[in-house]
């Protein structure tokens, strides 16, 4: 990482910000107010209808969100095409297990895939539960000024910090 | 008129392009964000949506963008934040930067989204619970700053104001450790 801080492939966090703040406009201009935790219904809704149709007719959560042939499915998808293609041409090759988590918790695939897992399921009920996630209620909702964006926000980042503290310990405060 | 889904996965794509490249699809660097040593992904998206309420306000001054606000639940709102937060913070990922995050070819990120595919469907088994006894009692209701400050402008303003100053501290607070390190 060390390295990383003399000379980083990454984009400076300004004219990222200003990058995304326009596609967030251009969303907003030609669809509405993006959101990514509901693509995760629409594809889950697209699954459940092959094997139990009435199964997903009587549930009033996939009522509300649209199947697969949605914008927000396709957003979701060109977001995984867009992460391929950023990869493809960036010099850092990925990881499958965190330096940090590497450090804290040893090089056991196994163990980071399975609380890979276990987050992925507690962020998307916690999003389900709230209507949207980090993109589709903190940015969508506080870009429209909604309290109910800036209040999960706010939460969210104070709830992730103190678990990244109890999550890695000491290790935290070492180079990385 | 461009379909949604050709607009939708464009959308995506220069979306996921511009997370992974700011580094927002990498765990390391979203858990050092967390732990205070690198402020950047967190200026970053407070930048983002500072910009983002300013844009929308020129977009309202020209056209009608369709907006949904959602309503806030003081009680649903705040476990559902919890519940994500200890989530995010375990692992690193949301629910969008895990799409990107996979196609980046982390395998990690797939079994996030894999677990978040489950998660979905869960609340969707107990939406009819869930949702009467935890969203409805608390909720106050569909409130902006607009409201609170009689107007979108005033709001936007507050608003863009109000990040400036978070991504000043976020500078402040964090970064000393990465330095001192």
């Amino acid at each position: 990482m060390r390295e990383q801080n003399k000379q980083t492939p990454y984009w400076n966090w300004i004219s990222a910000a200003v990058a995304l703040a326009g596609i967030i406009v251009f969303i907003f201009a030609t669809f509405g107010p993006p959101a990514s935790s509901s693509g995760f219904v629409s594809t889950v809704k697209g699954l459940l209808q092959i094997v139990a149709p009435d199964y997903v007719e009587s549930k009033a959560h996939y009522r509300m969100i649209p199947g697969p042939g949605s914008w927000l499915m396709t957003f979701v998808l060109g977001m995984a095409i867009g992460g391929f293609l950023a990869g493809r041409t960036f010099k850092i090759p990925v990881r499958d297990v965190p330096e940090i988590w590497e450090k804290r918790f040893g090089p056991s695939k196994i163990r980071r895939f399975s609380a890979a897992f276990i987050g992925g399921f507690l962020i998307l009920f916690g999003s389900r539960l709230a209507g949207g996630c980090t993109l589709g209620l903190f940015i969508s909702g506080s870009t429209q000024l909604a309290i109910s964006g800036l209040y999960f926000g706010a939460v969210i980042f104070g709830t992730a910090m103190l678990t990244s503290r109890i999550v890695y310990g000491k290790t935290g405060k070492e180079k990385t | 008129m461009i379909p949604n889904i050709w607009l939708g996965l464009f959308s995506g794509i220069a979306f996921g392009f511009v997370i992974q490249r700011v580094g927002a699809t990498n765990p390391n660097k979203m858990a050092r964000a967390h732990l205070m040593m690198d402020p950047e992904i967190p200026r970053f998206m407070v930048l983002t949506v500072a910009l983002s309420a300013l844009g929308l306000l020129g977009l309202q001054a020209t056209g009608e963008p369709r907006t949904v606000i959602l309503p806030t639940s003081i009680v649903a709102t705040g476990i559902a934040a919890i519940i994500f937060g200890i989530g995010w913070g375990l692992i690193g990922y949301c629910p969008g930067t895990c799409w990107a995050a996979a196609g980046e070819g982390r395998m990690d990120a797939v079994f996030t989204l894999l677990g978040g595919l489950v998660g979905t469907a869960v609340f969707a088994q107990l939406h009819e619970v869930l949702v009467p006894i935890l969203y409805l009692p608390t909720s106050i209701g569909p409130l902006t700053l607009s409201d609170w400050f009689g107007n979108r402008a005033v709001g936007a303003w507050v608003l863009a104001v109000g990040f400036a100053i978070c991504i000043w501290v976020i500078g402040k607070l964090w970064g000393c450790h990465g330095l001192s390190d």
